[in-house]
């Protein structure tokens, strides 16, 4: 489109989305178990469960590898004086535009995975949407907030 | 008016009726349960009896503890039986007070007053509702408020002249017509059905059927007509219910302020602060299309998450769409009323009918695959949903004009949503893979609504006019070309 947003997400996300897609993955392998116990037991067509296992391989690459460095590589944002802009989606393709005087307030997040990695989300908040930055380097996430909100508290327009 | 007072003690009945709304399903339940055996019939009686005592006694306790005064720039109300609450809430804070008068009310002179302010607490009901109070002091009280927020002296007499004009007024025609073509007809339907199934279970439909299916095969004429009736008398219900909550439909301009008023039996009154207007949306849904109407929705900022009219308010009920600029022109001067709509492309047609058919193509061709001959019968509606996609690519569109954006686009209705570039929250541009190979793309501007957002969206637009706007919202000078 125009100019991308220029700066990217931290590369520690990657490792941080693999490992808990690979959480959800190891569940579902062990729901397929269970699956494949019983479909056994009751003596179903064995090509059902070869597609089943077919279909948790695909969904393992999927995960695991495929979408996370395809969701990495989308992922820009830009924080201006007047607006911050973002980029994101893998299919589909989405640029947001948000003006400064618009913001509401900043948060910042950090579950317990971000943590161990030293790494927090900034979700800003307008009166109407929330739009979430996932994954900085802790301080970088810690700059940001602070940036946003000192920016958000000069331009104090009608909502 | 600044010691502390007490509401009108019709508010007493109004908690009773309440209350025991509330209770009524707890007591058929419990009506079911204990209802067996002379031991279970006292037992409930007595329960009953108390419940029915401790009723009253909250009610009018409530009604005493409740008091509001206005002191020191703010409404100060004070409440709660068992919990004694205060509620402190700034004069400049409030964002409307919509008076409304319940039949009860009326039957005293009252009216109740509904007081929003911009955050809203998120719960259910408004900030402050003070449910029966009189005329005089309602009065009394909005004049204060304003005065308060106009940050002058809080003298009454002030304000009392405030010019006030008159925007519009139905006239009977209109109610006539806006009562034919609207879609309550649906609605009462749907109360009836929710009805029938609330009494699912006490009626024993199954005995009932059993008897009837034999009944029916043989009258399965009489059955259509009573059919039939029952959906011209719901018909005429919805008409009628239309028409008392839109009759004396009125629309008038103060200084800052829209205030509306409608309603036969049930009197309600809205004001509109002119700044908190986020958006103005027209709605023309298919009927009315043809006819040449609409109507005119305003959107604005606050209102509770209940209390949706608060934030959506229907401006003019039913106008002709080209009268429109001519009635709000003089009071809404900072809109464009008439601007000129650039379509969506002619490659996203494919696009628009292709997106109708996701659901309808394969439920006809189970249809077909399951009934055979009569599952052709489903044919028809692929033909419906292609008409209507074709509808939606016909009537997508989009406009810049300095300070405002005007997007036009149909799911039901056709909604053409006025934007002015400083309410726009976020915009938002979307491609898909296939979007990118054809050069399109879905632009969708978000507005403040009450809580949370709305705004509009426009499919497949030709992706250089996505360019335009979104570097005409950009405030970034460098990324403009």
């Amino acid at each position: 489109m125009i100019l991308e947003p220029q700066k990217r997400i931290s590369e520690k996300a990657l490792t941080v989305w693999r490992f808990s897609a690979f959480i959800k993955v190891a569940i579902s392998w062990i729901l397929a178990a269970v699956v494949i116990f019983f479909l056994h037991r009751f003596h179903v067509p064995l090509w059902i469960i070869v597609l089943l296992i077919a279909v948790e391989l695909i969904f393992t690459y999927f995960s695991i590898y495929l979408i996370p460095s395809l969701k990495w590589r989308r992922w820009r944002y830009d924080v201006r004086e007047e607006e911050i802009e973002l980029q994101e989606g893998i299919f589909i393709v989405k640029r947001t535009l948000i003006p400064m005087i618009r913001v509401q307030h900043v948060d910042t997040v950090q579950g317990p995975l971000l943590r161990k990695y030293h790494l927090a989300s900034v979700i800003v908040n307008t009166a109407a949407t929330a739009h979430e930055i996932p994954a900085l380097e802790e301080s970088e996430a810690e700059e940001l907030r602070r940036f946003i909100s000192n920016l958000a508290r000069v331009a104090d327009e009608d909502v | 008016m600044f010691e502390p007072k007490r509401l009108h003690p019709i508010v007493i009945v109004l908690n009773i009726g309440k209350r025991i709304k509330d209770f009524v399903f707890t007591f058929i339940a419990l009506f079911f349960i204990w209802n067996k055996g002379e031991g279970g019939k006292l037992v409930l009686i007595a329960v009953s009896a108390i419940a029915i005592i401790a009723i009253i006694l909250t009610s009018i306790l409530s009604w005493l503890r409740y008091t509001y005064r206005l002191e020191e720039n703010e409404l100060r109300i004070e409440y709660g039986v068992f919990v004694r609450k205060k509620r402190y809430i700034p004069l400049e804070r409030i964002q409307s007070l919509d008076i409304t008068e319940g039949i009860l009310q009326r039957l005293c002179g009252m009216v109740k007053v509904q007081i929003e302010t911009a955050g809203g607490s998120g719960k259910d009901e408004a900030e402050a509702v003070l449910s029966a109070i009189s005329k005089e002091e309602a009065r009394f009280i909005q004049e204060y408020v304003a005065a308060a927020k106009n940050r002058s002296v809080p003298e009454v007499e002030v304000y009392e002249d405030a010019p006030q004009q008159t925007v519009f007024k139905i006239t009977p025609s209109q109610l006539i017509l806006l009562s034919l073509t609207s879609g309550g007809v649906g609605v009462v339907i749907s109360a009836v059905l929710a009805f029938l199934s609330q009494l699912d279970d006490f009626i024993p439909y199954e005995k009932l059927f059993r008897g009837v299916e034999q009944w029916a095969v043989g009258n399965i004429i009489l059955i259509a007509i009573v059919v039939f009736a029952g959906f011209v008398v719901a018909w005429i219900l919805a008409l009628i219910g239309t028409m008392l909550k839109y009759a004396n439909f009125n629309v008038m301009k103060t200084e800052h302020d829209l205030v509306i008023s409608q309603g036969l039996l049930e009197k309600r009154q809205i004001t509109i602060p002119l700044k908190r207007i986020q958006a103005i949306r027209i709605n023309e849904n298919i009927v009315r299309q043809w006819l040449g109407y609409g109507s005119v929705i305003v959107e604005s900022a606050g209102g509770s998450a209940r209390n949706k009219d608060g934030s959506k308010v229907l401006l003019l009920p039913l106008v002709k769409v080209q009268s429109i600029e001519q009635i709000l022109k003089p009071y809404l001067t900072d809109y464009q009323w008439d601007p000129h709509f650039i379509p969506v492309p002619k490659r996203a047609r494919s696009r628009y009918i292709l997106r109708s058919w996701f659901v309808i193509v394969p439920i006809a061709a189970i249809a077909i695959a399951f009934f055979k001959m009569w599952g052709l019968v489903s044919l028809i509606f692929v033909v419906l949903f292609t008409f209507w996609g074709l509808l939606k690519y016909k009537d997508a569109g989009w406009s810049l004009e300095q300070q405002q954006l005007t997007l036009r686009y149909r799911n039901i209705v056709r909604t053409t949503v006025f934007i002015k570039k400083n309410k726009i929250q976020s915009l938002e541009v979307k491609e898909s893979y296939f979007q990118r190979r054809k050069e399109l793309a879905t632009l969708e501007a978000f507005v403040k609504v009450g809580f949370g957002g709305a705004g509009g969206r426009v499919i497949d637009m030709e992706k250089s006019d996505v360019k335009k706007i979104y570097s005409w919202f950009s405030r970034d000078d460098e990324k403009g070309d």
